[in-house]
């Protein structure tokens, strides 16, 4: 006669903390950790669908509304995407500007993520008055980094996301000298502030750790510095290949269990974002955020999530430099892009091209592809697009199995069981899922 | 308010949308947290407490799947004010154009292949399914309105809210027009103000992301934007693209007897 198998379910109903909205179930049987399911329960949009039939200069616009706090992210993808249909460069000043928008993003995403999503595990607080009164100086360093990156959107963008001034050809208005300077001031002095977040992060020891290396994949930058722009892949396993073809090295697969589909590469599990970027570019780091980088956990190749939140701190103070170059640029090349009459338009007329492009960027939480077909006059005829999170399901299961594994020998208790479930949303949050952008970017079946 | 008196609760739900209002409600705190207590906040806490009765709930998001029609129940039975924010609660968004352009199965099963189908509705605004007392639009809502809704409501006041046409704050900011001037396809007569004309304001057109005005007068638009040379299935589509109801859809549909269903 057999024992009968010890079974267990762990369920963690709701992650806070997190966009959107997700569950995660484990079961256990006997000694072995069975299943482990990462549930997307945010309702579904279908952006792919909705898209087609509009015209090229709407694209950035209705996408944009796929997520807020990547909305930048998402046009710029778009407008990459409409662009390279149409064989239309932009202007110096108008690449530079969209990166000091991107990085703006950056700033005020990354900012939003480590302390209010993530450090209230480290510090162990529960609510946001607990944030706001007990935890005075982060409170104040989030509002102050924060309202940094709504500044640089505002300005370039015209608020702080969903964007109205960044377009396909370019933008509608130039921000002022007078702007920039104000941005440039603004930087100045918060950059101590960018530097001590990641002094705290690197205190903050990880909780769990997983026991397999992750693969990293992120876009090759096409500027010899560090950056969020480029149309080749790469991997840390020498992988390297041209983002147009996404579909023969990126499966992507419908689960029963959630909204968001599961990306794999060769039926494994990648990871993307911000620790996938440094691994394979810190040398492209300004010096401030590469000495950072070197001191850290990260350039022993220590690969532990959790450091991902001090992966994102680096980004900030890398973020920072380059904003302040880029500033610097734009105002010696003043002369090029200033125009005498400000109600004189910016943007260039970009002439609908028939074709099919894959836009690409990396957002805070990794690479995101849009891909779209184009008649010959510039209406949606099909569309795809890929985000940073469904690229990082998979992942997060596999480091939620892994983590549990180490665990299954121990009797649960209660005690046992609240910081096993604690331990693993911290793990979850470290990801910065944005499970809005998992579940309404989901890849299309063309059928039609 | 007498002093040791428990500050009024406010609560925060997403349903489903881009988290947009849930970011500009975070971002604005530091302003909210010195007059109310934040019972609920899944976004921003993880200490919720949705299960007892709270003065103001605020919601964003359409209503997309059973799972939201269901949490939007519980929310409306346990608030006192229930304040619909941004243009997914209010007016649907896109997701509401994409419903009207393809069945919402239609679309899941080209998605997701042949999945059980059960959790799929058609994207709708709140007021479709249950009292909102307050409509607070805007794609994102602006900071400003939001703090005046919440500083009326703590004082048992209705806000008051206009939907005049984007056109008038453009007036007011002495932009020109740049439907006129620059012949760009400005959704700004037909569009709720609030936003401050924005688009207007950095010389591009609006697009309408702030739901219909009150009034709009949806045939004249389309007119307009015709003579300007675009076609009619473009027209409807830059028109309805952020939400607009269904009876207006129909209403302009009807000044164009030719145009079939299937390429709108």
């Amino acid at each position: 006669m057999t024992e009968e198998k010890r079974r267990k379910k762990i369920e963690i109903p709701e992650i806070c903390r997190v966009e959107g909205h997700s569950a995660v179930h484990i079961e256990i049987v006997g000694d072995r950790v069975e299943n482990v399911q990462l549930d997307v329960f945010e309702g579904m949009r279908f952006f792919e669908r909705l898209i087609i039939g509009h015209q090229q200069d709407e694209i950035p616009h209705i996408t944009s509304r796929v997520c807020a706090i990547c909305s930048t992210g998402h046009v710029l993808a778009a407008i990459r995407a409409v662009e390279k249909i149409a064989g239309f460069a932009p202007s110096p000043a108008t690449s530079l500007m969209r990166e000091l928008m991107h990085l703006g993003m950056i700033i005020e995403s990354n900012s939003t993520h480590i302390y209010a999503l993530a450090l209230p595990d480290f510090l162990g607080f529960e609510d946001v008055h607990q944030f706001a009164s007990q935890h005075t100086e982060e409170f104040k360093a989030w509002t102050d980094l924060r309202n940094l990156g709504c500044l640089i959107q505002t300005i370039l963008g015209g608020r702080p996301f969903h964007p109205v001034n960044l377009h396909v050809g370019g933008f509608s208005r130039f921000p002022s000298i007078e702007d920039f300077q104000k941005i440039e001031t603004d930087l100045r002095s918060k950059y101590a502030l960018a530097i001590r977040t990641c002094e705290v992060l690197m205190k903050f020891s990880p909780p769990v750790r997983r026991t397999s290396e992750p693969v990293f994949f992120a876009l090759v930058p096409e500027n010899d510095h560090y950056g969020y722009f480029g149309d080749q892949i790469r991997s840390n396993h020498g992988f390297q290949a041209r983002v147009e073809e996404y579909k023969t090295y990126l499966k992507e697969e419908t689960v029963p269990y959630s909204h968001a589909k599961r990306s794999s590469v060769e039926g494994k599990p990648i990871m993307v974002g911000s620790m996938a970027r440094l691994t394979m570019f810190s040398d492209r780091l300004s010096s401030n955020a590469k000495s950072i980088f070197d001191s850290s956990a990260l350039a022993k190749g220590d690969h532990n999530t959790i450091w991902n939140n001090l992966a994102q701190g680096i980004e900030i103070v890398e973020a920072f430099d380059r904003c302040l170059a880029i500033i610097e640029t734009l105002i010696q090349t003043k002369a090029e892009w200033d125009p005498f009459d400000k109600r004189q338009h910016s943007r260039a007329i970009v002439p609908p091209v028939q074709g099919a492009a894959c836009g690409t960027v990396e957002c805070p939480r990794g690479t995101l592809y849009h891909y779209y077909e184009l008649d010959e006059k510039g209406f949606v005829v099909a569309a795809d697009m890929i985000t940073p999170s469904a690229q990082n399901t998979y992942r997060i299961e596999r480091d939620i199995h892994e983590v549990v594994s180490q665990t299954i020998n121990e009797e649960y208790d209660e005690e046992r069981e609240k910081t096993l479930t604690r331990n693993l949303e911290t793990l979850v949050r470290a990801y910065d899922p944005c499970n809005t952008c998992a579940t309404h970017m989901v890849s299309v079946k063309y059928t039609s | 308010m007498t002093a040791g008196s428990p500050l009024p609760s406010i609560a925060v739900h997403g349903l489903t949308g881009c988290a947009g209002e849930l970011l500009v409600i975070l971002e604005n705190l530091e302003n909210l947290i010195p007059y109310v207590r934040v019972s609920s906040f899944p976004f921003a806490q993880s200490k919720n407490e949705d299960d007892r009765p709270v003065d103001i709930a605020f919601v964003e998001g359409s209503v997309s799947q059973p799972h939201d029609l269901e949490r939007l129940k519980k929310i409306r039975a346990q608030a006192r004010w229930l304040v619909g924010v941004g243009n997914c609660a209010v007016w649907g968004c896109v997701q509401r154009d994409g419903c009207r352009k393809e069945s919402a199965v239609a679309m899941f099963e080209k998605t997701y292949g042949d999945k059980s189908q059960d959790d799929v509705m058609p994207s709708t605004p709140l007021s479709d399914h249950v009292r909102v007392d307050v409509k607070l639009s805007g794609c994102p809502i602006n900071s400003t309105q939001l703090l005046a809704v919440t500083a009326s409501l703590l004082r048992d006041h209705l806000p008051y809210i206009t939907s005049k046409p984007v056109c008038l704050e453009c007036k007011l900011r002495e932009n020109a027009c740049v439907l006129i001037e620059n012949n760009l396809p400005c959704l700004g007569p037909i569009t709720a103000g609030g936003c401050g004309a924005l688009c207007p304001t950095f010389g591009a057109a609006c697009y309408g992301c702030w739901g219909p005005s009150e009034q709009p007068q949806m045939e004249a638009m389309s007119t307009i934007l015709q003579e300007k040379g675009y076609e009619m299935n473009e027209v409807m589509s830059r028109l309805f693209a952020f939400g607009a109801p269904d009876e207006l859809f129909e209403r302009v549909k009807r000044t164009i007897p030719q145009v079939s269903v299937d390429t709108i």
